[in-house]
């Protein structure tokens, strides 16, 4: 790095905001100008929920332009908290899905004219708070899950929103993240580190699944958040309680590559991630360009945010890269996906980091 | 309520003095047709209160009652809720720096054995500590006005002053700052100079003069014909602003290009004057770019440069020059501003307004070279006697508490005027200065429950932190900073936390982590199973007792299974039953009970099958697993005769007998022992037949008799 003239050093900028944020995402630019964020805040005075697209504003020093403020552009008020959010691309516009607290689901598309947003269809999908959500790559096809143990798959049917109820646990499971691997297929992770792999064609019950009892002997933890990877369809990645983030190949189904966690075992006893891993998601940064060299064995890098407020890249068989070690809990994040070097997070402490790698 | 009721006098019941403000009424819509019968008034979260409104039960299909939320302001407005919040994030880390090198130093001191717990490096860390703080505090940034500096602009504002600023600052400025002890009277002109604003809303101050005049400099032609133009510039030097002085100097008519031919003598009085001003020397270690004067670090350095600086004035004042000035403003002008840096304790007066900017002047001309609290006292009180004030201000109220070296009105004002945060925080400040503060502070008190005052403050602060959905994750920093109470409050507060959300409850849990605190832990993790299970969410239920190793619950969980499940095993409950066991998991360790589960479930199973077919490998698997589980000692047993009864079709299998003589004898022995246990009177009936016990023991013996031939 340092070869090729001036690295310049990782640069974060947090930015205080007046209510707490739940989400963070980067919104794809509607224009080349614009910076957008999509962010999920409670405003704890009113008890109130929205989801707001804000834009970054830039301030010019002498050497570099750094993001200054977040300005609201368009507010969309939701009936109740944000409980998680998923955005894809349809038809070169931003479309957004949030789940809530009281078991709605709401797709919300924005305008790429006034940054407007409204919503094109809702509907009462869970009997509790749904817990993770996902839209799928380029469509309005939602899976989602909740801690009711239902697995729903939910579509736009002329601004209604339709359910189509995949599996019922009766309450005897809970999940709490959900992926979609390609139209037809789809990973959730939930209670016990346990990891269910689906297919819309074959109803019934999960095609396979990961029971969380390897770590044994350490006590059991919840799967917060799973990623998986457009060119590695066949790894889930997984990032739970305990610092555990762990990798599940089909392929190799009984054993998991355990990336992280106290459950590693002796060999890796200082561990920077102790407490729960509130998401994960694949880091192409650096990696890009020569995706095609890295074993399809071989896990690629994946990024964290945890309660104890890291943002950390995570690598097999490597000590972890931590980008930021915040005072407080880092609850989300997003991974600028024109832009690798960019990351968002949102903290505990109801601010904004934006952090731009060198 | 101080409302109309009070007035008679009669059934008030909090009574009112004469002297509070009068009450605010604001009124409730609750939307409720009356008539009203109840109100029931109680405190919510923070500084909401719940009011409860209720009508007289009737049958006309409206809502019997209502409950309104009413926010109750905190009066002052100056700093916004999220603005707090912000604040109370900031000062956490800063706080807890403090607080461990505080103990580390402690412990130090402990093995050495020094008189001095604290080190030289101490004040360092002070310092720095309220640096962070002091720029958290920062008002709002205010945009620059223009890029072109406005030659008739006179006062620059950088930021919106607040008060809770101007009170740390105070504080900074008198007891932490130990490197600034000799030049005291120069931080405070300094402070002044900041925050002279805030005092203009009760009286009338400099900083209002000028703000006044400003607006009128536009419209001006030849200011110096203007008397108000010669007070501005005697105000701003008295209180020591030399820079606006200059600058306004600058602003004389004689300057145009236009008349300084004209004017060449009067030009150069002006100029002399301004140079004067600008060479005024200061007993301080630097000056802030664009102010002027000339810095002096030591005593004898600056008293020299005093006195031929005086000597200079009075050189100028005696000069001949002033009779050839024919200008009578300039000249009286000019003659003013040299009698206010001589030290002519009556225009001074005349010059300044508030007796805080007087008490400055005094300091600046009169007595340069007062040092000490007690003078500055005595000089504050002589000047406040000169212009007194109808209302102190609240900052001039904590001066003067920290004038007076009297530990218990600062705090007392902090508390009174701007909230325990600053109380919490300050102490730092007030114990790091002095003996006897530090004394005075961790003084246990029995008044106080045996904490100390320090305590008290921190554990209000926490209070006030613990109100808010947002800031009780803070909390515990402080509450763990509390020898006596804090972890007993800090143990409150965890176990009040919602546990409906896994995000909040997993957040919780991470506190307990971080404090091992691992029997809240259990506890908390044990209220969350207990509520997930009673709410249906058996799955989550099951893994958060898991969670708390809560084996008393989890064999209650399992022997509810059973009695669920024992009494129809149709395929539907079967599967829930199953999935459950599965969610229970094989790790035996976690419960007994699951264990006696899982191989129940197995001799369910295979019993299953024998009542499908008539198979007799099934039927011989069916009976080494119930043999296993009567083996078991972990078998409760309560289950003994339900699961005998349960293989009635076993024993009396008609192919061979299935189980050998020494499998049934052990049968035999658990039955008898279950008779014998009948006659306990904790003993508890299985919901079986009353002729179960009997069949069971002639179906035993007939298999025993079958299987003595066999062999």
């Amino acid at each position: 790095m340092a070869m090729n003239g001036a690295p310049h050093p990782l640069q974060v900028h947090r930015l205080p905001q007046p209510n707490y944020i739940d989400f963070v995402r980067w919104v794809p630019p509607l224009s080349a100008l614009d910076r957008l964020v999509a962010a999920a805040v409670f405003d704890s005075s009113s008890s109130t929920s929205a989801l707001q697209i804000l834009s970054v504003t830039l301030t010019q020093t002498q050497t570099q332009t750094h993001p200054a403020d977040l300005t609201l552009q368009s507010s969309w008020p939701s009936p109740s908290r944000i409980t998680a959010l998923s955005l894809s691309l349809l038809r070169h516009k931003p479309l957004l899905a949030a789940a809530t607290a009281d078991g709605s689901i709401h797709l919300i598309a924005a305008d790429p004219v006034d940054l407007g947003v409204d919503s094109v269809g809702s509907g009462a999908i869970h009997a509790g708070p749904v817990s993770g959500i996902d839209l799928v790559e380029g469509g309005s096809e939602i899976v989602s899950v909740g801690d009711d143990g239902r697995v729903n798959l939910v579509s736009l049917n002329e601004s209604r929103l339709s359910h189509r109820r995949v599996f019922d646990g009766n309450g005897l499971v809970g999940f709490a993240a959900a992926k979609w691997a390609s139209p037809a297929e789809f990973a959730t992770g939930g209670l016990g580190f346990g990891v269910q792999w689906w297919d819309n064609r074959k109803p019934g019950g999960p095609v396979s699944q990961f029971k969380g009892n390897w770590a044994r002997g350490t006590a059991s933890g919840i799967v917060h958040s799973i990623d998986i990877h457009p060119s590695r369809k066949h790894t889930v990645i997984a990032g739970g309680s305990s610092g555990t983030v762990f990798a599940w190949d089909l392929r190799w189904q009984q054993q998991p590559i355990i990336l992280s966690g106290v459950a590693t075992g002796e060999a890796q006893a200082h561990s920077p991630l102790e407490s729960e891993v509130w998401e994960v998601r694949y880091d192409n940064y650096m990696h890009s360009l020569n995706i095609g060299n890295i074993s399809s064995s071989r896990i690629l890098p994946v990024m964290t945010c945890s309660e104890d407020g890291i943002l950390a890249v995570v690598e097999q068989d490597e000590e972890p890269i931590e980008l930021l070690a915040e005072p407080c809990a880092i609850n989300s994040f997003d991974i600028d996906g024109q832009n690798p070097s960019d990351v968002i997070c949102s903290l505990e402490w109801e601010s904004i980091a934006i952090l731009s790698r060198p | 309520m101080p409302d109309l009721v009070s007035d008679s006098g009669q059934s008030s019941v909090v009574p009112l003095s004469p002297d509070s403000p009068t009450p605010v009424v604001c009124p409730l819509h609750h939307g409720l047709k009356p008539p009203i019968s109840r109100l029931s008034l109680s405190w919510s979260r923070g500084n909401s209160l719940r009011v409860s409104v209720f009508r007289k039960p009737a049958e006309d299909g409206e809502a019997g009652g209502k409950v309104v939320e009413v926010k109750l302001g905190d009066g002052d407005g100056e700093i916004g809720d999220a603005q707090w919040r912000r604040i109370a994030y900031g000062s956490v880390s800063p706080f807890a720096l403090l607080q461990s090198r505080k103990n580390s130093m402690l412990s130090m001191s402990r093995v050495s054995a020094s008189s001095s717990p604290y080190g030289a490096e101490w004040w360092d860390y002070v310092m720095e500590y309220s640096r962070e703080i002091n720029v958290l505090l920062g008002g709002q940034k205010l945009p620059p006005s223009s890029v072109i500096e406005d030659p008739k602009t006179v006062l620059k504002k950088v930021e919106e002053p607040n008060c809770l600023k101007a009170a740390w600052e105070l504080m900074e400025i008198f007891y932490a700052d130990k490197q600034i002890q000799t030049w005291t009277p120069e931080r405070l002109l300094d402070w002044l100079a900041d925050y002279d604003s805030l005092l203009s809303g009760t009286q009338p101050t400099v900083h209002s003069k000028l703000v006044n005049f400003e607006k009128e400099l536009v419209g001006l032609q030849a200011i110096e014909e203007d008397a108000k133009y010669w007070e501005a510039i005697s105000s701003a030097l008295a209180v020591g602003w030399l820079d606006i002085a200059v600058k306004m100097l600058r602003l004389h008519g004689s300057y145009q290009l236009d008349q300084l031919g004209s004017r060449e003598l009067e030009n150069g009085l002006v100029e002399a004057v301004a140079v004067l001003i600008s060479k005024m020397p200061r007993m301080r270690p630097g000056l802030a770019p664009g102010k002027l004067g000339e810095c002096y670090k030591t005593k004898p350095d600056f008293i020299k440069a005093w006195e031929t600086w005086r000597a200079q004035i009075t050189k100028l004042d005696c000069s001949a020059f002033w009779v050839q000035c024919d200008h009578r403003q300039t000249r009286e002008g000019l003659k003013n501003l040299l009698q206010i840096m001589l030290g002519n304790a009556n225009i001074l007066s005349s010059a300044t307004c508030h007796w805080i900017e007087l008490h400055i002047s005094h300091l600046l001309y009169i007595r340069p070279f007062t040092m000490g609290l007690e003078s500055m006292y005595s000089l504050a009180q002589k000047c406040m006697q000169l212009k007194p004030m109808s209302s102190p201000h609240k900052l001039m109220r904590l001066l003067l508490g920290i004038l007076g070296e009297n530990i218990e009105v600062v705090l007392a004002e902090c508390s009174r005027s701007f909230g325990p945060w600053i109380v919490a925080h300050a102490v730092e400040l007030l114990t790091a200065g002095s003996t006897q503060a530090d004394i005075l502070l961790h003084e246990e008190r029995y008044n106080l429950g045996g904490i100390s005052m320090e305590e008290l403050h921190r554990l209000v602060y926490a209070q006030v932190l613990s109100s808010h959905a947002l800031t009780w994750q803070i909390a515990p920093i402080y509450l763990t900073s509390c020898m006596k109470q804090g972890m007993g409050l800090l143990e409150i507060l965890l176990y009040k936390q919602p546990v409906q959300h896994n995000k909040i409850l997993l957040k919780n849990i991470e506190i307990c982590r971080l404090y091992e605190l691992d029997n809240v832990r259990s506890k908390i993790t044990k209220i969350a199973g207990v509520h997930q299970w009673k709410h249906g969410k058996k799955g989550s239920g099951v893994f958060w007792l898991q969670q708390a190793r809560d084996e008393v619950r989890l064999n209650r969980i399992a022997q509810q299974l059973f009695d669920f499940v024992g009494k129809s095993i149709s395929d539907e409950s079967f599967k829930q039953w199953e999935g459950l066991i599965e969610l229970l998991g094989s790790e035996t360790r976690t419960a007994g009970g699951l264990e006696f589960l899982h191989k129940y479930r197995d001799f369910k199973r295979s019993l299953q099958k024998v009542r499908d077919g008539i198979a007799t490998a099934a039927a011989q698997k069916a009976a080494e697993s119930l043999i296993l589980l009567m083996k078991n000692p972990s078998t409760p047993h309560r289950f003994w005769l339900p699961l005998l009864y349960d293989s009635l079709k076993l024993f009396n299998w008609q192919e061979c007998p299935l189980l050998n003589v020494s499998q049934t004898n052990l049968l035999l022995n658990k039955l008898q022992g279950l008779s014998m246990a009948r006659l306990r009177p904790d003993f508890i009936e299985a919901d079986l037949p009353p002729q179960a016990l009997s069949s069971v023991r002639l179906a035993l013996a007939t298999n025993l008799g079958r299987a003595i031939l066999e062999e």
